[in-house]
């Protein structure tokens, strides 16, 4: 009895410890334009990038702190995913072309998803 | 059969041969049917649709921090051809950017107060307006940002900027012109830079045969000049960077050039292998006549830049995917120059002026 009390108290906490919201989202590369994701996004949150223009883009995220995700190359039709890890204003752009430019707001892990 | 039906006969069937006799030569379809060229067709209607866009646009954009003004321009137009820029003395603005050699110099590689070869060729400058990205790896972003960089740059004009504002306050002239375009400001690199700035950005390409085109002058450009823009668009995938009316994507790719020069490469983390060795896409306006080509000045002749593209360049990890072999007949080639050759516009009329 113990130890199932044991394992359930485990499994709580160690739920409890996972990213408190998590959601998918996907962001759609248009020729030269980078769709917004209409629905907040969190730190934690997984964002799919959805190449379906006609050319290769290699995108990358600048977080608030400076810090970079790259996503490497993206021929046309590929997806990449990546999960946004710091909260905060950020800036997507393509390294290929630098005319393409996305901000972005990260809201907190523990921010509540929007009704 | 009577003479007036004998004469009637006659005259359309010389109408016939006439027409068909032009065909033969070369002056092809009347406009505004579809076009073959090759392997590659598009109808009328998809010609139509694709030359919107190449329509120029209307206006200049000129920034809110730096707006235009026409004595700022002629100020800026001063101070490009003015060598006292450099530490020497003796190479200004327009020496590498020469009017009479399409804002380039005709050289491989710049070469400025030092006299020792510049790593890369010297880019043309008209429709820097519309630039995203500057320089060869794009590492300006505005006019503002650039302009400084050739002026101090050990190799190219030499020049400190806080010595380049002693000499500008030291010459009498300067004051007048810099006072009626900052009036109550300082002459310094940043107002300098400025009207540098705003000068260039004056620099438009006039309007070309092409131009003319895609304003619905049918008749503007031959036969294969029109074969050359379906190419162009098609299987010969130039159309791929070099897109819009400037004809560039304001894009960086690696085109498989032999250069150990990596370019982007240098501003981009190791692990953003498509950078490496990539260059900025350079305008194709005006190119018939600004040769050498390529950022290394490494290929002579247009027919040669053709060759290298047909093969498709240097198989490496960083080569773009745009960068696919093509297979170009003898015709589609000469069809191609054709059409290159109607981007030529006339010359811009800006002579030297007299500095103070």
């Amino acid at each position: 009895m113990r130890v199932i009390r044991t394992l359930i108290i485990a499994c709580v906490v160690v739920l409890s410890c996972g990213p408190a919201y998590s959601a998918e989202h996907t962001l759609v590369m248009h020729h030269m334009e980078l769709e917004e994701v209409t629905a907040p996004v969190r730190a934690g949150d997984v964002i799919i990038f959805d190449n379906r223009s006609d050319m290769t883009h290699n995108l990358y995220v600048i977080y608030s702190d400076g810090t970079v995700d790259n996503l490497d190359t993206q021929v046309p039709g590929m997806q990449r995913k990546l999960t946004l890890r710091v909260a905060g204003p950020a800036v997507i752009k393509c390294w290929i072309h630098p005319i393409i430019r996305l901000e972005m707001e990260i809201g907190s892990q523990d921010t509540p998803p929007a009704p | 059969m009577t003479f007036r039906r004998a004469l009637l006969c006659s005259i359309v069937v010389s109408s016939v041969a006439v027409f068909l006799a032009a065909i033969a030569r070369g002056n092809g379809p009347l406009p505004g049917v579809e076009i073959s060229a090759g392997p590659a067709q598009m109808s009328a209607a998809a010609i139509d649709e694709l030359k919107a866009k190449f329509r120029r646009p209307a206006a200049i954009p000129f920034p809110k921090s730096n707006p235009f003004d026409e004595k700022k321009k002629d100020l800026g137009r001063t101070l490009f051809f003015d060598p006292r820029l450099s530490v020497t003395g003796t190479v200004s603005c327009a020496s590498c950017h020469n009017p009479n050699l399409a804002w380039s110099d005709g050289l491989e590689r710049g070469v400025g107060v030092t006299g020792i070869p510049l790593p890369r060729r010297t880019p043309g400058i008209v429709d820097a307006a519309w630039l995203t990205a500057l320089m060869w790896d794009g590492r300006a972003d505005t006019l503002e940002q650039q302009a400084a960089l050739p002026i101090t740059a050990e190799h190219e004009m030499g020049m400190p900027l806080d010595v380049l504002t002693k000499r500008l306050n030291e010459i009498d002239g300067y004051k007048t012109l810099f006072e009626a375009v900052f009036p109550g400001k300082e002459i310094n690199a940043t107002t300098a830079i400025a009207a540098l700035a705003t000068y260039e950005r004056s620099l438009v390409s006039n309007k070309s045969s092409f131009d003319r085109w895609i304003d619905g002058d049918e008749l503007a450009i031959a036969p294969a000049a029109r074969r050359g823009f379906v190419v162009f668009n098609t299987t010969g995938r130039c159309n791929k960077c070099h897109s819009g009316w400037r004809f560039t994507d304001d894009s960086f790719h690696d085109i498989g050039l032999r250069s150990e020069d990596i370019g982007r490469g240098k501003f981009a983390p190791p692990s953003v292998t498509i950078m490496k060795h990539a260059f900025k896409t350079p305008s194709l306006r005006n190119a018939r006549i600004s040769g050498p080509y390529m950022h290394d000045g490494s290929i002579k002749t247009m027919e040669e830049v053709l060759d290298h593209y047909e093969k498709g360049g240097k198989l490496r990890p960083s080569l773009s995917p745009e960068m696919k072999p093509v297979k170009l007949s003898r015709q589609e080639k000469d069809d191609l120059v054709a059409f290159l050759e109607t981007l030529i516009g006339p010359p811009l009329a800006e002579k030297s002026p007299e500095l103070p």
